[in-house]
């Protein structure tokens, strides 16, 4: 079955190669006959039988007219289904075990020829070669959309098990449009920059000194977090502020939007850091006690990066042998997503 | 968790196709087919088609909210098939398979609720569509069923996409159908017309026309009717009206009042049937050909022309022939039959009469009709010699003011002696039966034949001729036996009312006023108003036409057409036509395909630019999407050398004029669009020939 599986997806890869925009055409679509269309054709076999036996010439029109009727429309299931133009729009931030929402833009381009009816959309079932997923089997679901009444961009959700750069299997996109006796279908492979962070889970913020005094490094792994919340002064508000920042009372006295300005501990620049246990095997493969260990670290790991960024607090990412300079800003923050995400092939990464 | 959306969705899914249209119309279609075979469907089927019907509509239009659950479809169905067993048991199988697809498809209504359910129904309503073709075959009901097919296709089109509007779905469906019906046709008249593969039940109904007995009086009745009995296509010249004795029963036995086939004719007949044996009469003299398509009668009973021997593969197969002459097809017609007919007209005279048939021919009833048996006998002993006995007695219906009315008397005791000397009026059957009474009573064998006899000729220029044959055509007549001249037709009512036979009933009966009297409304009777004579001679024309060439289209037919296409049928050429067949429906198809492909080309501006474009990519640079073509100009000028920079670039230019600027300004300059394009395609090739010679300078550099 594998051997089969795998000769079908090298296949698929040569014929359909993944890419941002798809405009369906003879190479990316199948079409056969739908369970429908097979039934259709045994009536047209019955109705004949049952016309040469009565002599009936009508029986016979109808059977033949009928067959014709089939024929034509594997032509015009097929032009219908050509026309779709499918496009993978920006996908959101996702952690594990979220549900990612992978928008589909649909015929964005022309608005005359667009495809019609119902549209069916499907994760192709992969399975996956890690371990853990293995056990989980989970029934692929279908996305149905009525392509003359949709809104610009369709969201296909999937479920996110695995951090690390995303393996988004095929989407398969079926179509029963105009009489459904024939299904036209397409397995479309998108290329895509998701990387899956790892899960957050809520925890004590542990800023480690600079690397410089690492002397006393555990004495001083304060929580610095205190001070942070000083406040400084007042500022009028800017766009891209956080809300929380925003003065509210003074708002409400009539003195338009002024934001709190904290006074950051800026100059006590922290690292995150992942336990050396871990960090100095890289490869973990043995056992499964350390795997959850890690992981569970990460997870925690990436909480306090979103915590610190959320903050706008600068620190620094050290997995061992993949350092991230302190700093600050989104940048920063996917940049330490990123590395939790792709640990331990840290130098992956490439935004 | 997803699962659970699975079922949602589905939730979601079934609401929405509840409301649907697409439902609503399958139930309408459904309930005028299984209406439209009223005389076939039982009431309480109906009934129950009409309440599934009934809860669709009040769903669609949300009187009520829930489908009737799956206990109670079960328990009705239940029921529905014990009545149907019961009512059908002895009804034939036919009559139970349509009954019970009808009660399927009624209760699958009800319970539809799958998309499933929906394409179960969708197949078994077309299965009806066939069936109803058995029970009728009229031009009014194949265009019915005809939109009906349309109408199925519709609703599945909206099944399927459930919010376009209707007009377009209507476009749809017709495009697809205008498209599908010469491929269907097509094959219709080329794929091989098979006889029967295996004997089927036939539909079976009240028998009409003629009937196997007549007690003078019944076919009185009969000529109330205007209903067509069958018509005929001569090849050449159609026979003089007093020449179209139409044969269809002959009537052997008389108890004194009724006239019936005789058992042992019966008999004979059903051996022949067993036996597949033809009765072979001789045939001389000369012949004429011609083919008749009898109406649906429910009876075996074939009509031709006196003597008749079936002819063509269809008629040989199907036609038996019997010792008296007559023609019967091996089973009741049940739809319009077409048969091939040649008929020997003085082949009559020339038959032999066996001693049974002698025996049969000259039996009487001992008792009854005692003054013709007096009268008889007196007439007997004064002329001998049997001519003239014949002449005397045909004198007394000359001599005497003997009438010919549709509106004879009832006679209930001694009927031939109050008809022959006390009332003196009656129709066809009466002069017939008291005829044929009166020679067996003097020894001479003689029998009572029915059939028609006339019909309406209709003559169209460049088309052969054919006779339509009405019920009040019907007629009965005597056959009699002379040693010396063989079987003889007689026919009294010829002497009593000449127009009957040479004018028709109409003519004969205008006196009276009697002709179609209960029907005032019937087109036959209204032919001295010239514009409604012509439209019942328009759909009379019509219907033959479609008869002929529609439902009597056959293998014969078909090999006929076949020959005029290639003169001449040799395998070779026959399997040249299958392949041009074949060649005709792909090219067809890939017409109604143009279109299509045309708007996906794309303007040839366009086509031409996405070419170079192409052609760059292949060497490795791809036109990132925000990139504008100006742009990618420039950067290929950075990366490329000059002999592909400078193509490239006057292709940029050319394409950025012509689609960008205005169509003014193209169509004053120097230059015109065809000029345009040509210069891009040569630049194409000049961009080609560039990015190959820079690929082998590249290679030969490394």
């Amino acid at each position: 079955m594998t051997v089969i599986n795998n000769y079908w997806n090298k296949w698929l890869n040569k014929r359909i190669p993944a890419a941002a925009q798809h405009q369906l055409n003879h190479h990316s679509i199948f079409i056969l006959p739908s369970k429908f269309g097979v039934l259709f054709l045994s009536l047209c076999v019955l109705l004949f039988l049952l016309g040469t036996n009565y002599q009936n010439n009508l029986m016979l029109l109808l059977c033949y007219f009928l067959l014709a009727i089939f024929l034509v429309n594997l032509l015009a299931s097929y032009i219908n289904f050509a026309r779709i133009n499918l496009k993978i729009g920006k996908c959101p931030e996702v952690f594990v075990d979220d549900n990612l929402h992978i928008p589909l833009w649909l015929n964005t381009n022309n608005s005359d020829n667009t495809a019609h009816g119902l549209l069916h959309f499907t994760f192709q079932k992969t399975k996956q070669k890690s371990k853990q997923s293995i056990k989980i089997h989970v029934l692929p679901a279908t996305t149905v959309v009525d392509a003359d009444l949709f809104s610009n961009p369709i969201s296909l959700s999937q479920k996110c098990q695995q951090r690390g750069k995303l393996t988004l299997s095929r989407v398969t996109v079926e179509s029963f449009y105009p009489l459904g006796l024939y299904r036209c279908w397409t397995h479309l492979a998108f290329t895509h920059q998701i990387t899956v962070f790892p899960k957050p889970i809520p925890c004590e913020i542990q800023l480690h000194l600079s690397e410089h005094n690492r002397t006393n490094d555990n004495a001083t792994s304060a929580n610095s977090l205190s001070g942070h919340d000083d406040f400084s002064h007042l500022k009028t508000y800017q766009l891209g502020e956080p809300l929380n920042h925003v003065a509210w009372k003074q708002l409400a006295k009539g003195r338009g939007m002024v934001s709190k300005q904290f006074d950051s501990a800026g100059h006590q620049l922290g690292w995150l850091k992942l336990s050396s246990d871990y960090a100095k095997r890289p490869l973990l493969n043995s056992n499964n006690a350390p795997v959850v260990a890690l992981e569970k670290e990460l997870s925690k790991l990436c909480y306090q990066v979103i915590e610190l960024s959320r903050l706008q607090q600068t620190f620094g990412l050290d997995l061992g042998d993949h350092c991230i300079a302190p700093n600050n800003g989104n940048d920063h923050r996917l940049a330490c997503l990123q590395a939790l995400a792709n640990f331990p092939n840290g130098n992956v990464t490439n935004v | 968790m997803s699962n659970k959306q699975n079922l949602e969705s589905k939730k979601q899914h079934s609401l929405q196709s509840s409301k649907n249209i697409a439902l609503l119309l399958i139930a309408a279609t459904l309930v005028l087919i299984s209406f439209s075979l009223f005389s076939t469907v039982l009431t309480w089927i109906l009934l129950l088609v009409t309440c599934g019907t009934v809860i669709r509509g009040a769903i669609y239009f949300k009187y009520y909210k829930h489908l009737p659950s799956i206990r109670t479809l079960n328990l009705l169905a239940l029921l529905s098939i014990l009545g149907l067993i019961y009512s059908a048991l002895n009804a034939g199988l036919l009559f139970g398979m349509v009954n019970l697809l009808v009660l399927a498809c009624a209760l699958k209504l009800m319970q539809m609720r799958s998309q499933k359910d929906v394409y179960q129904l969708i197949i078994s309503l077309f299965f009806l569509i066939g069936c109803g073709f058995i029970f009728n075959q009229s031009i009014g009901f194949s265009l019915f069923y005809g939109l009906m097919s349309l109408v199925i296709l519709f609703s599945l089109a909206c099944y399927h996409a459930p919010s376009i509007a209707v007009q377009k779905h209507i476009k749809t469906i017709s495009v697809l159908s205008l498209q599908a019906f010469p491929i269907g046709l097509l094959m219709f008249l080329v794929l091989p017309q098979l006889s029967p593969l295996w004997h089927t039940p036939k539909a079976n109904g009240a028998s009409t026309g003629l009937s196997e007995q007549i007690t003078p009086g019944d076919i009185a009745a009969l000529s109330q009717s205007s209903e067509l009995a069958f018509r005929a296509t001569f090849e050449n010249i159609p026979p003089i009206a007093q020449q179209r004795y139409w044969r269809a029963i002959v009537m052997e036995d008389f108890d004194g009042k009724t006239w019936k086939v005789h058992q042992y004719r019966q008999k004979m007949r059903e051996l022949q049937l067993k036996t597949k044996q033809q009765f072979k009469p001789k045939l001389t003299g000369p012949y004429f050909d011609y083919t008749v398509i009898a109406e649906p009668t429910f009876q075996s009973w074939l009509f031709a022309l006196d003597l008749a021997q079936p002819t063509g593969p269809r008629g040989s197969r199907n036609i038996l022939q019997s010792s008296d002459f007559q023609l019967f097809s091996q089973q009741p017609l049940a739809n319009k039959f077409q048969y091939e007919v040649r008929s020997y007209p003085n082949a009559l005279s020339s038959q032999t009469l066996t001693l049974a048939d002698k025996r049969v021919n000259l039996q009487v009833p001992e008792q009854g009709n005692k003054k013709t048996r007096d009268w008889v006998s007196h007439l007997r002993s004064q002329f001998p010699d049997n001519p003239s006995f014949i002449q005397a007695i045909l004198r007394h219906f000359v001599d005497n003011p003997f009438v010919y009315t549709l509106r004879p008397e009832v006679m209930l005791v001694d009927p031939i002696d109050r008809f022959l000397f006390d009332n003196q009026a009656g129709f066809c059957s009466h002069y017939a039966s008291a005829l044929a009474y009166a020679l067996r009573l003097g020894g001479i064998p003689s029998r009572i034949v029915t059939g028609y006899q006339g019909g309406e000729l209709i003559t169209n220029p460049g088309d052969s001729a054919y006779l339509s044959v009405y019920q009040y055509d019907a007629h009965a007549w005597v056959e009699s036996w002379s040693d010396t001249t063989g079987w003889q037709r007689i026919d009294p009512t010829a002497l009593v009312s000449p127009d009957r036979i040479e004018y028709g009933l109409r003519q004969a009966m205008l006196e009276e006023g009697s002709f179609l009297a209960d029907s005032p409304f019937a087109l036959a009777r209204l032919t001295n108003i010239a514009w409604l004579n012509n439209i019942r001679l328009f759909l009379a024309d019509l219907d033959y036409n479609w008869s002929r060439w529609v439902l009597g289209f056959n293998s014969q037919t078909q090999r006929d057409l076949f020959k005029s296409i290639l003169g001449k049928l040799t395998p070779e050429r026959l399997s040249m036509l299958g392949l041009g067949i074949v060649l005709i429906i792909a090219l067809l198809l890939s017409l109604f395909f143009v279109p299509h492909w045309l708007q996906n080309r794309g303007s040839t501006t366009q086509r031409l630019y996405l070419k170079a474009l192409n052609a760059i990519e292949k060497t490795g640079t791809q036109r990132a999407t925000w990139q504008g073509p100006n742009a990618f100009n420039q950067q290929i000028n950075e990366h490329y050398p000059t002999i592909v920079s400078e193509p490239f670039t006057h292709i940029t230019q050319l394409y950025l004029r012509l689609s960008y600027q205005n169509i003014q300004d193209t169509s004053t300059s120097v230059l015109n669009v065809k000029q345009c394009h040509r210069m891009m395609r040569r630049y194409l090739t000049q961009l080609k020939t560039g990015l190959l010679k820079a690929d082998t300078n590249r290679i030969k550099r490394t």
